[in-house]
């Protein structure tokens, strides 16, 4: 007899927990935000993506989509980030790669939503055979575009209320620090990508940041817009352009320190160099166009103040 | 000049034993001739006398035995003329015989007047004097063999070893080349083993000759104790007839198609 | 002894007129390496910048480029291309084949290995110097395990088995970087523009890494003109001739794969120059190794700093691998050689 109450207990408590469990899913509406819709349909530049329900496994194979993902709230509802999304440190990182993803890898933890930067060995197909969405997010083309795929995540993973939060919020604090800081006078940069000198032109995301607080880009000088704006640049164009301010994006990906560009021959000349104006910053600080965005931002507003008094000074 | 004596020299490869111990000797300005079937172990024993190749027994040049010679001591008494020499590509012909000076010429020597004299000499003397500029690996057969033999004579041996020396041969260049060895043999008193295929030619030439089969000394001595039809039908499995013709002898070869030793009815 | 019948026999002797034309050729390229780059500058400008004085502090930037730029980039293309040439006119003599490269051994592969490896498991301490110096031991280590591979065989000592030794390391080392490389995606970036040539990066410190490997090696590689002719005869006409041929083969291999290392893991791997220069030397002045490896270093420098200068002029300001270079001119020239394959097949 206690045994059967037992049993009943049980069976009961679990129909419970399923049943609370079930409920956030149910569509009705939060209290303080728009209704999120499920099914959704997304149209995307590879077709149509159909989100059936609210996504609880999510897993992100692209860093930028995790940091956008976990600022909108959406934290909880993933369940694996790839190895390099290190930023929240809180998310759950495992060894899953988004340059070669594994897809029985990926399907073991049964996600309901996988996001990724660009479809590599053929994730999509893969995916779709097994009734799984996948959002491609490639790399946004400017601040707007960074903030239509955070509104995407938000409505994607009913966070919208979220996602809009968020997308004021960086909009105010970048409109903030730019003004905070005078317009740099025709200071000019030089933003190395890696150690063989490719560049990004004031047409990329991260030139346009540049842009942003009035500073020349010594890649357009030689009229760059082929490569999509990532051109390579070489030792002579570079010394005779004689850039203010240098920022080494490959500090990580290719151990380049302010030491090692003063040892490159002719580059100790170089104004920058000369100027002590050599800023290394993490690669993935200024290559991942999420919601960090505004940190670099604000990194570039202080470096700028500080080379105009340089400057000024000389 | 000198002679050389192989004493009992044995050669393996791995497991098998190729050579068993065969002995013979050639005096300063003799001829041997080394015969034998196809593996009968002839390559083998040259080879051998030129310390190319490991081997039991002894070969002794002059009073010296080879084990004790310097590589490049033993180079100066006793040149080689493989069967199929190398003709490197857009190598004149008066490099490769100035090539024959190696022995002479310490480790980072370079050839002297007096190595460049002994190379012309050697070039006039074959006849060959025209073709000094000529790629070696555009020379006819017989213009090659000569080449080859000059830069043999370059070395000034005192042993001459030639396996094949007329086998890619027509008639005519088979007997100059014979001749000019021969020349050398009674003039400079060069001792000349050879190991050949054609046995008339060989008997017309060498004074001795040592039969070899299957790795074993099966006959030697001279021409025409060795030479006989019966040894010939037994270690080659040929059908021969041997005429006595002055010095040498002359091997026929007989066909025996059931029709007679001639064969000529049909 | 005759004038006439001394030239008949000296035919092997380097002549004047190819050395002269040779040299012709280097101070051409040297010329043009120093007056055409990226920035176009004057020609009155550059020989300023080379003659004159080095003031300190304000240096016009002109001159910082003729000098710190332009003139180590051209000594270490004429450097490497020197190295190359000669080490692989030195391969062709050893093997007796017109085909071999300075890379038959596996150099290549163990350079790559090695850079890929310190750039994968380097801890962020180690400074990027640290690269060169894995290249250059990966380098050597591969070649030492081929000949060690190819004379443990019993018949060990032929060219053929060494040969095979050296296409079973260079196998099993592409592999292992291949493996590296997927676990650790996010270097393959420097390890590529490592491999692909760094001609521009090394600056004077490099040059000076590789000299001394570089004049060792041409030191004893031409003491042993006189044995490579001869090596090229076959292993047992050159013992016949008194050589110990397994000796100087490896006297030789060592010496030019010292100077190989040096190269690559300075200037990364560049194709093509140890094949193409020696070889078309010999096809020009003849089969003498008398000839062709003083020309091979001379034409070979050459060669580099044109192929050099193309590569960073071509699409200024962005650069060409040089490797891209010297294969479009390497292809081409298979095709010469293949319809004239009556002179290459021995």
């Amino acid at each position: 007899m206690s045994r059967k109450i037992f049993i009943i207990a049980i069976v009961l408590f679990a129909a419970t927990a399923c049943a609370a469990k079930k409920t956030p899913v149910a569509p009705t509406p939060t209290p303080s935000a728009a209704a999120v819709a499920y099914p959704q349909q997304i149209t995307t530049s590879a077709g149509l993506v159909t989100i059936p329900k609210k996504p609880e496994r999510i897993i992100s194979l692209s860093a930028t989509a995790t940091q956008m993902v976990f600022a909108v709230g959406a934290g909880r509802q993933v369940v694996a980030v790839d190895q390099y999304s290190t930023y929240p440190t809180n998310a759950p990182r495992t060894k899953l790669s988004g340059f070669q993803p594994n897809i029985e890898a990926i399907t073991g933890y049964r996600p309901d939503l996988v996001l990724i930067e660009s479809d590599q060995g053929g994730l999509v197909k893969s995916m779709n055979a097994l009734h799984v969405p996948v959002l491609v997010l490639p790399a946004a083309k400017d601040l707007s575009g960074t903030y239509d795929q955070i509104n995407e995540l938000g409505r994607v993973t009913s966070h919208v209320d979220g996602a809009q939060r968020l997308v004021s919020n960086m909009r105010h604090e970048i409109a903030q620090i730019v003004t905070s800081v005078p317009k740099a006078s025709n200071l000019s940069i030089y933003h190395e990508l890696d150690q063989t000198y490719y560049t990004a032109t004031s047409a990329t995301f991260i030139g346009q940041i540049y842009k942003m607080f009035g500073l020349t880009d010594i890649a357009d000088k030689a009229g760059l817009t082929k490569n999509s704006g990532y051109p390579q640049l070489s030792s002579e164009y570079i010394v005779s352009a004689d850039p203010q301010l240098i920022v080494l994006a490959d500090t990580v990906c290719c151990k380049q320190t302010k030491a090692s560009v003063a040892a490159r021959p002719g580059w100790s000349k170089i104004a920058a160099v000369q100027h002590d104006e050599v800023i290394p910053v993490d690669d993935s600080l200024a290559s991942q166009w999420g919601p960090r965005i505004v940190d670099y931002v604000r990194l570039v507003a202080g470096v700028v103040t500080h080379a105009e008094s340089v400057y000024k000074a000389t | 000049m000198t002679g050389v004596e192989l004493v009992d020299v044995g050669v393996s490869y791995g497991e098998r034993r190729v050579l068993h111990g065969i002995s013979a000797r050639v005096g300063a300005g003799e001829w041997l001739a080394v015969l034998g079937p196809n593996g009968s172990g002839k390559t083998t024993a040259l080879r051998a006398v030129c310390g190319l190749v490991d081997f039991d027994g002894d070969v002794i040049v002059g009073t010296t035995s080879i084990r004790t010679m310097h590589k490049r001591v033993l180079a100066r008494s006793v040149a080689l003329l493989p069967q199929h020499p190398t003709a490197p590509v857009g190598m004149r012909v008066s490099t490769y015989v100035l090539l024959g000076r190696t022995p002479h010429l310490s480790y980072f020597a370079q050839e002297t007047d007096k190595d460049r004299a002994v190379a012309e000499r050697v070039l006039d003397r074959l006849g060959i004097g025209a073709l000094a500029e000529r790629d070696v690996s555009s020379l006819s057969g017989g213009e090659r063999q000569l080449t080859m033999l000059a830069r043999a004579l370059a070395q000034e041996p005192s042993i001459l070893i030639l396996d094949e020396p007329t086998s890619a041969l027509d008639i005519g260049h088979q007997q100059d080349v014979m001749e000019v060895i021969d020349d050398l043999r009674r003039n400079d008193g060069i001792a000349v083993i050879s190991a050949m295929h054609d046995l008339t030619a060989a008997s017309q030439f060498a004074a001795n000759i040592v039969m070899l089969s299957r790795g074993h000394v099966v006959a030697s001595g001279h021409v025409g104790s060795v030479l006989t039809e019966e040894r010939i039908k037994e270690h080659f499995g040929a059908s021969v007839r041997i005429v006595q013709d002055g010095a040498g002898v002359v091997v026929i070869p007989v066909r025996t198609n059931g029709n007679g030793s001639t064969g000529a009815a049909r | 002894m005759t004038d006439e019948a001394a030239a008949r026999v000296a035919s092997h002797r380097l002549r004047a007129r190819w050395l002269v034309v040779a040299l012709a050729m280097l101070a051409l390229a040297m010329a043009a390496g120093m007056l055409f780059g990226a920035k176009s500058l004057p020609p009155s400008d550059v020989l300023r910048s080379l003659v004159g004085s080095s003031s300190h502090g304000k240096q016009p930037l002109d001159a910082v480029i003729v000098r710190s730029i332009r003139l180590p980039r051209v000594l270490l293309a004429g450097l490497v291309g020197g190295v190359l040439a000669l080490a692989g006119a030195a391969y062709q003599g050893v093997f007796a084949n017109p085909l071999a490269d300075p890379y038959l051994l596996g150099a290549a592969s163990g350079a790559e290995v090695g850079a890929t490896i310190a750039i994968a498991y380097a801890p962020a301490a180690w400074s990027v110097n640290s690269v060169p110096v894995a290249a250059f031991l990966g380098s050597i280590a591969a070649v030492a395990a081929a000949v060690v591979l190819g004379r443990s065989v019993r018949a060990g000592r032929s060219t053929t088995v060494l040969i095979l030794a050296g296409v079973a390391i260079a196998a099993f080392l592409t592999a292992v970087e291949t493996y590296v490389q997927q676990q650790h995606q996010a270097a393959i970036r420097l390890i590529y523009s490592f491999i692909l040539g760094r001609l521009g990066t090394a600056g004077w410190s490099g040059l000076k890494l590789v000299l001394p490997y570089a004049l060792v090696a041409a030191i004893v590689i031409l003491l042993h003109r006189r044995h490579l002719d001869v090596l090229s005869l076959g292993d047992d006409e050159a013992a016949s001739l008194g050589i110990r041929v397994a000796r100087v083969r490896l006297i030789l291999v060592a010496a030019a794969t010292l100077a190989t290392a040096a190269a690559v893991a300075i200037a990364g791997t560049i194709a093509f120059v140890g094949i193409i220069v020696p070889h078309t030397i010999r096809l020009i002045t003849g089969g003498s190794y008398r000839t062709i490896l003083p020309l091979s270093i001379i034409v070979g420098a050459a060669f580099l700093i044109l192929a050099d200068l193309v590569a960073r002029t071509a699409v200024a300001p962005a650069e060409l691998p040089i490797g891209v270079i010297t294969a479009l001119i390497g292809a081409p020239f298979f095709v010469v050689l293949l319809r004239r394959s009556r002179v290459v097949a021995q």
